[in-house]
């Protein structure tokens, strides 16, 4: 029986909706499943940790205001894969799209 | 006791050797060094990187370069080689325009054929007439999709061209679901009103119609002509995921078609043979033709260009005239090379047969006097050029540990493979051949259709891997090696080469089996063929049997396979070949700088 779905997890607090969005974008263009949990603690290694660590696939991502982070699964926390502070939209796309890229062991964007 | 320097003046790299003489005339080795050779070898210039040597190997043993009593120059051969690349037939021609590319992630298994439309003229759109849409990336997907939905049972959309990398996002949204393919970058490039036809692969599988010269046909409506027309389209679209084929008004194409043309030897006998013949047959006929003065090509013909263009090269290097300049003796490689397609409209490019030409230029008596005198003047140290270089060479092997007389030195350098063969009674027979290290370079280079030679050198050099998670990497002999820091993650997911400063990503998206099979194959055309011709010149009556040893010198007897793979080929014959080993310390490296120390001990007894 599968409890969990293999998807990639988001973790956000207080996140800009647009942002969001175009992180989810990323993902689904790559294919891989993805979930969405609103968490009410706000540190970014804390929110992109844990994201990895529940994610089966052991990709997550953090949303904290206007920072994202990239963390994997095995990494130690506070060490991003990939992080912006104030993300474009293109730089938004590329994290999401990257988180799915792991799972898939293809390059990084 | 004094200190002497030999210094070898190389194509690529400058060698040092310092030597260290006691009163009774005993000799040890305290240090050496290496450096890039600077300018071409043989010119003034040379001395800076003699001096740069110089300064690096006293530093090793805390000295100055003003404590060298004498320096000792190599007559460094007269030849300078040069490499050069044509393919066997030129440019194609088609009347059709075609994009071919592995997006990653296109979306809507199937083909569709319909004229192109802009996304910005759907309005002028006419209903049962079936369109791909054409939508530049300012677009987003949600727009996309909800026009392609709206328009839905009044408009026929078959399949859609997307610039941006979106067609997952689109496809998902779409209530009738169509091919979609993605990140075509040159959107503005895709002519509006045409008929197209665009396929995207099953999962798992590349396309199948659009790699088909029938399934062309079959989609555009082709006759017989056409249709071997757009044979090389469907051939560059072999294994691709998606694929467009644009169906372009015939007649503004015109075929000029270049023959690949003669090549003219003038040696002991003047015969020629056609490029095209491929490069067994142009080297066998380098073999009949005995000692060659000369080699021109056809005029007006891709080989007659083709050596026109190492002549101008070698005139503008100034050493000598472009009258004076003759070819004696080519190494020639079949490869396959990148050629442009016509039509294409993202530069695409289909492999086609070529022939790859390593030229040896012999030239008038270097001017190492001038270098001598110039170092003179600079050190205030004596500087004497002493000794052919293959004898040097030859001196300096036998210091490898288990070697004896008679010998035969293989030197694979950058520019040239030098052969030669000391008996008992130290006579020398010698051979300098066109064809080393920048001819593998420039194989690599054009077989995987990298942009720069210097990527090419690297590949050479160093043995690839393959990142498999931010911890663990694949080697290329399948060994696995983990890492306690976890890797960059600009490394994630790509081959890389394993340099002694890291890794050196690879840009180019290429399978890591695909870099290696290519890689041995240029090292094994260019020195397994060279080493059996050059030591069947030097051969005692032409017969490798004569031959027992043979030392690998130089910088190609570095590299991590070719003296494997020459050791494997002569263990036919039972000769006894490896990587040399100067001074029992050095590798291959150094030999000639050290017979240079070791002749000057002789000449004192």
């Amino acid at each position: 029986m599968i409890v969990k779905r293999p998807s990639i997890f988001v973790y956000t607090n207080r996140h800009d909706d647009i942002m969001l969005k175009e992180i989810c974008a990323g993902i689904e263009e790559e294919g891989v499943f993805f979930e969405v949990f609103e968490k009410d603690f706000q540190d970014l290694a804390t929110l992109s940790f844990d994201a990895a660590n529940e994610s089966m696939m052991g990709s997550g991502i953090g949303i904290s205001r206007g920072s994202v982070a990239l963390a994997m699964k095995g990494v130690q926390k506070g060490k991003f894969v990939e992080y912006y502070d104030k993300p474009t939209h293109e730089e938004c796309r590329k994290i999401g799209a990257n988180s799915a890229r792991i799972i898939k062991k293809m390059p990084l964007k | 006791m004094r200190l002497i320097a030999g210094v070898d003046i190389g194509n690529s790299t400058t060698e040092v050797c310092i030597g260290e003489i006691d009163n009774l005339g005993n000799v040890t080795f305290p240090a050496s060094a290496s450096c890039p050779t600077t300018g071409t070898k043989g010119t003034v210039v040379n001395v800076h990187g003699i001096k740069s040597a110089l300064k690096e190997a006293m530093a090793k043993i805390g000295k100055d370069v003003s404590d060298i009593s004498l320096i000792r120059l190599n007559e460094a051969a007269p030849v300078i080689g040069d490499t050069a690349m044509e393919t066997l037939t030129e440019t194609v021609i088609t009347d059709s325009s075609m994009i071919g590319h592995n997006p990653s992630t296109p979306a809507g298994a199937g083909q569709a054929v319909g004229k192109l439309i802009g996304f910005q003229n759907l309005g002028s759109a006419r209903q049962n007439e079936p369109y791909i849409l054409v939508v530049p990336a300012r677009y987003s997907y949600e727009d996309i999709a909800s026009v392609v939905n709206r328009i839905n049972g009044m408009i026929n959309i078959e399949g859609i061209i997307l610039q941006a990398d979106e067609a997952v996002l689109v496809y998902n949204r779409l209530d009738k679901k169509i091919p979609v393919i993605d990140e075509v970058k040159q959107i503005d490039k895709v002519p509006d009103g045409e008929i197209a036809a665009i396929e995207v692969a099953l999962e798992g599988q590349g396309v199948r119609m659009l790699s088909n010269p029938y399934g062309i046909a079959t989609l555009l409506n082709l006759d017989a002509e056409q249709t071997r027309k757009v044979t090389p389209i469907a051939k560059s679209l072999v294994g691709k995921r998606s694929a467009v084929v644009i169906k372009t008004p015939a007649g503004n194409v015109k075929e000029n078609v270049l023959p690949a043309g003669e090549i003219y030897l003038s040696g002991e006998k003047d015969i020629s043979v056609n490029l095209d013949e491929g490069a067994e047959k142009i080297m066998k006929t380098v073999a009949d033709a005995g000692k060659i003065n000369d080699i021109t090509g056809q005029s007006g013909t891709n080989v007659g260009n083709m050596f026109e263009r190492i002549k101008t090269g070698m005139s503008d290097l100034g050493t000598v005239e472009k009258s004076d300049i003759h070819i004696t003796d080519i190494l020639a490689v079949d490869t396959l090379a990148p050629v442009k397609i016509s039509g294409a409209l993202a530069g695409e490019t289909c492999l086609e047969k070529a022939v790859g030409v390593a030229a040896m230029v012999k030239t008038h008596h270097l001017p190492m006097e001038k270098i001598a005198e110039s170092l003179r003047q600079d050190l205030g140290t004596d500087v004497v050029v002493a000794g052919v270089e293959a004898i040097m060479a030859g001196l300096g092997a036998v210091t490898t540990p288990g070697t004896k007389l008679p010998l035969a030195i293989l030197d694979m350098g950058g520019g040239s493979t030098d052969a030669a063969i000391i008996n008992e009674n130290g006579e020398i027979s010698m051979v300098h051949q066109a064809g080393a290290g920048e001819l593998v370079s420039m194989l690599i280079q054009t077989e995987l259709g990298l942009e720069d030679r210097h990527m090419a050198e690297q590949i050479k050099r160093y043995p690839l891997a393959k990142v498999e998670s931010l911890f663990h990497m694949r080697l290329e002999n399948g060994q696995m090696t983990f890492v306690e820091d976890s890797i960059d993650p600009r490394f994630y997911g790509r081959v890389v080469l394993l340099s002694e400063n890291g890794l050196i990503r690879m840009e180019k998206d290429i399978p890591m089996e695909k870099i290696v099979q290519v890689r041995r194959d240029a090292k094994r055309k260019v020195f397994v063929t060279n080493a059996f011709r050059a030591l069947k010149t030097v051969a005692p009556d032409g017969n490798l049997k004569n031959v027992s040893n043979v030392v690998l010198v130089g910088g190609s007897a570095e590299d991590f396979e070719i003296p494997e793979m020459l050791l494997e080929e002569f263990a036919n014959y039972r000769i006894v070949c490896g990587r040399g080993n100067i001074r029992g310390c050095e590798g291959p490296r150094n030999a000639v700088a050290t017979g240079l120390v070791l002749s000057y001990v002789g000449e004192m007894k």
